[in-house]
């Protein structure tokens, strides 16, 4: 019903339509361009909001990167220069895209464990709703409080970490995890995971919700084992959901902001920098607009594209968000 | 045998619940230890439990202001959410030339993550002059793409023939939708409540941007400046985690379903 052109859709759809002939097409004109005009205020307060704050920066990036601007100066075409300067000189940069690329390929590792969590969960377990409340329960919280909490469990004497692996004989000398090149890095991806992982299995709950029992009854009959019933039915099934926390993983690289901000700052020797904290102290530490603006624009493409590899991986159309 | 495979998931669920609780208590536990919070070994118990953290962070920072300011910006947000995502999804269940240009359009926005916006959105607040204000923190923030489609799926569930009646009872399309359709989409409303407050509760790099002054500033912030202020040195900066983290836990608590009804709506559905 929602598909009928707009035209016809007066005419074709009226009960109502007892009026006199000769009047009726001059009140349903009325009536559209009064529907139409309502349509166009209704939409415009959020349709003005994404305008400003999504569709007009993403193309001010662009323009921006071409630049040489600073507030209070006039711009000047710079054709390629930031991006020269970008890829050749600024080593910070493939310090932080590498880093940006490990911490989206370490997403698939979260989501495998969501994966189990979310298969143990969604059985005739008792207190299901239990477990899945207090996985869940760390996501929606404030992810600059989330990197002190994590901060303090990786401190050096009044950590919980160092306590335990020193408690246990692991290692003798306590692990400046944060501060040691080495290990910052994973130790900042740990707390993303700790924080993101009861998203992906909220995710993933709602596909394994959504495969029909019959496929498994059907298989269970046809003596198919546990481990084909998983491989042939519960994956291929999920891959719409899969496809989703690819997107998120993807993402998170981007939000992660608020953490790294926090836990590290980007150090040591910037071996936690990732793109967006990069753009962050480029724009705003040192005021470089412009070369900011070239960076988020090679981050958005870079997003764009394995946006679009995720999306090949798992079959294609799995995101097809058109039919919402 | 499907008896012991479930006390061994129990057993792992415990496990991994253990993990996943482990850092609130230890902060907790911070938060109310007397002694030095560097000894080692650490206590698991904290000897003589006390409050008096809490009350540094009454006089270290001011707390009062940091979450008068946070809850002002969020009202805003909220407010702003439910009025322009209602009415958004309520012209979304209408036909009209160009729906699917907009549909498309707010999808492909849903894609832009807002920390890649972060310099023109700055330069346009400058433009439009709310840099350093309560409207300018919570502009972004006010309307939200997966809300509007969780507004249009809950307008479309709702008989048509309530809608023609009250037209025919002469009712405007704007009485109908706050008077018609908004009453009996309660549950979208506390969906977008829930969403939208959370967001802009825990925005941080937001704010970080475009405000100025101590005065405008919101928890978070507040909070990356006690810890830039402190270091890790006090059970104070353990406190004020807490109390932050506190009002999140309770409002996800009680709303528990209807945030995940709009996580997930707006991840499977767009």
């Amino acid at each position: 019903m929602n598909t009928a052109p707009p035209q016809r859709a007066g005419v074709a759809g009226s009960a109502d339509a007892v009026a006199p002939p000769v009047r009726a097409a001059d009140w349903y004109r009325r009536k559209r361009t009064r529907e139409a005009m309502l349509v166009a205020c209704f939409l415009l307060p959020s349709l003005m909001i994404f305008f400003l704050y999504r569709i007009l920066p993403l193309g001010w990036n662009v323009i921006l990167s071409f630049e040489y601007w600073s507030p209070l100066k006039a711009a000047r075409f710079a054709g390629l220069d930031n991006y020269a300067e970008m890829f050749l000189e600024d080593d910070v940069f493939w310090q932080a895209l590498t880093n940006t690329l490990i911490f989206i390929l370490a997403s698939p590792i979260a989501i495998l464990l969501a994966l189990a969590v979310a298969l143990a969960v969604n059985s005739d377990l008792k207190g299901a709703a239990i477990y899945r409340t207090i996985i869940f329960l760390s996501y929606p919280l404030m992810s600059v409080a989330v990197g002190i909490v994590w901060r303090w469990l990786y401190d050096e004497r009044g950590g919980f970490i160092n306590f335990v692996l020193r408690g246990t004989g692991l290692i003798k000398e306590p692990i400046p995890f944060l501060q040691s090149f080495g290990w910052a890095l994973p130790s900042v991806i740990l707390a993303d995971i700790w924080q993101v992982v009861g998203f992906y299995m909220i995710i993933l709950l709602t596909g394994l919700q959504s495969i029909p029992q019959h496929l498994y009854e059907a298989a269970r009959i046809d003596g198919a084992p546990a481990s084909a019933r998983f491989l042939r039915i519960t994956l291929p099934m999920l891959r719409p959901s899969l496809f989703i926390c690819a997107v998120i993983g993807i993402l998170n690289s981007f939000t992660a902001f608020d953490l790294v901000y926090v836990m590290t700052g980007g150090g040591p020797a910037h071996a936690t920098e990732l793109l967006v904290t990069h753009i962050y102290n480029m724009g705003f530490g040192e005021t470089r607009f412009d070369y900011a603006a070239a960076l988020t624009v090679v981050q958005f493409t870079l997003l764009v594209i394995l946006t679009f590899l995720a999306n090949r991986a798992v079959g294609g159309n799995a995101g097809s968000v058109e039919s919402a | 045998m499907r008896r012991r495979s479930h006390i061994l998931r129990h057993l792992v669920m415990a496990l991994v619940c253990a993990l996943m609780l482990i850092p609130f208590y230890w902060v907790a536990k911070t938060a109310v230890t007397n002694e030095n919070i560097y000894a080692y070994p650490p206590r698991i118990l904290p000897l003589k439990p006390h409050l008096y953290n809490f009350v540094d962070v009454w006089y270290l920072i001011p707390f009062a202001r940091y979450f008068a300011n946070s809850v002002i910006v969020s009202l805003i947000a909220v407010a702003g959410n439910i009025v322009f995502n209602a009415a958004a999804g309520y012209a979304l269940t209408k036909n009209f030339a160009g729906k699917r240009i907009v549909v498309l359009l707010f999808l492909s926005c849903m894609l832009i993550p807002f920390q890649a916006t972060i310099i023109p959105a700055y330069l346009v607040s400058a433009r439009l002059g709310v840099l350093n204000s309560y409207l300018g923190l919570a502009l972004p923030l006010l309307s939200t793409i997966v809300c509007i489609f969780v507004f249009k799926a809950a307008f479309e569930a709702i008989p048509a023939s309530l809608q023609q009646a009250a037209r025919i009872d002469g009712l405007g399309e704007l009485r109908i939708l706050f008077r018609i359709m908004l009453p009996l989409a309660k549950p979208a409303i506390a969906t977008n409540i829930i969403l939208s407050f959370i967001w802009s509760w825990n925005a941080f790099l937001w704010p970080l941007i475009i405000t100025r002054d101590v005065t405008m500033q919101t928890l978070p912030l507040g909070l990356a400046r006690f810890l830039a202020y402190v270091e890790d040195t006090t059970g104070a900066l353990y406190a004020f985690v807490c109390m932050v983290l506190l009002p999140g836990i309770i409002v996800f608590l009680m709303a528990q379903k209807e945030f995940i009804r709009g996580l997930t709506s707006g991840a499977t559905k767009g």
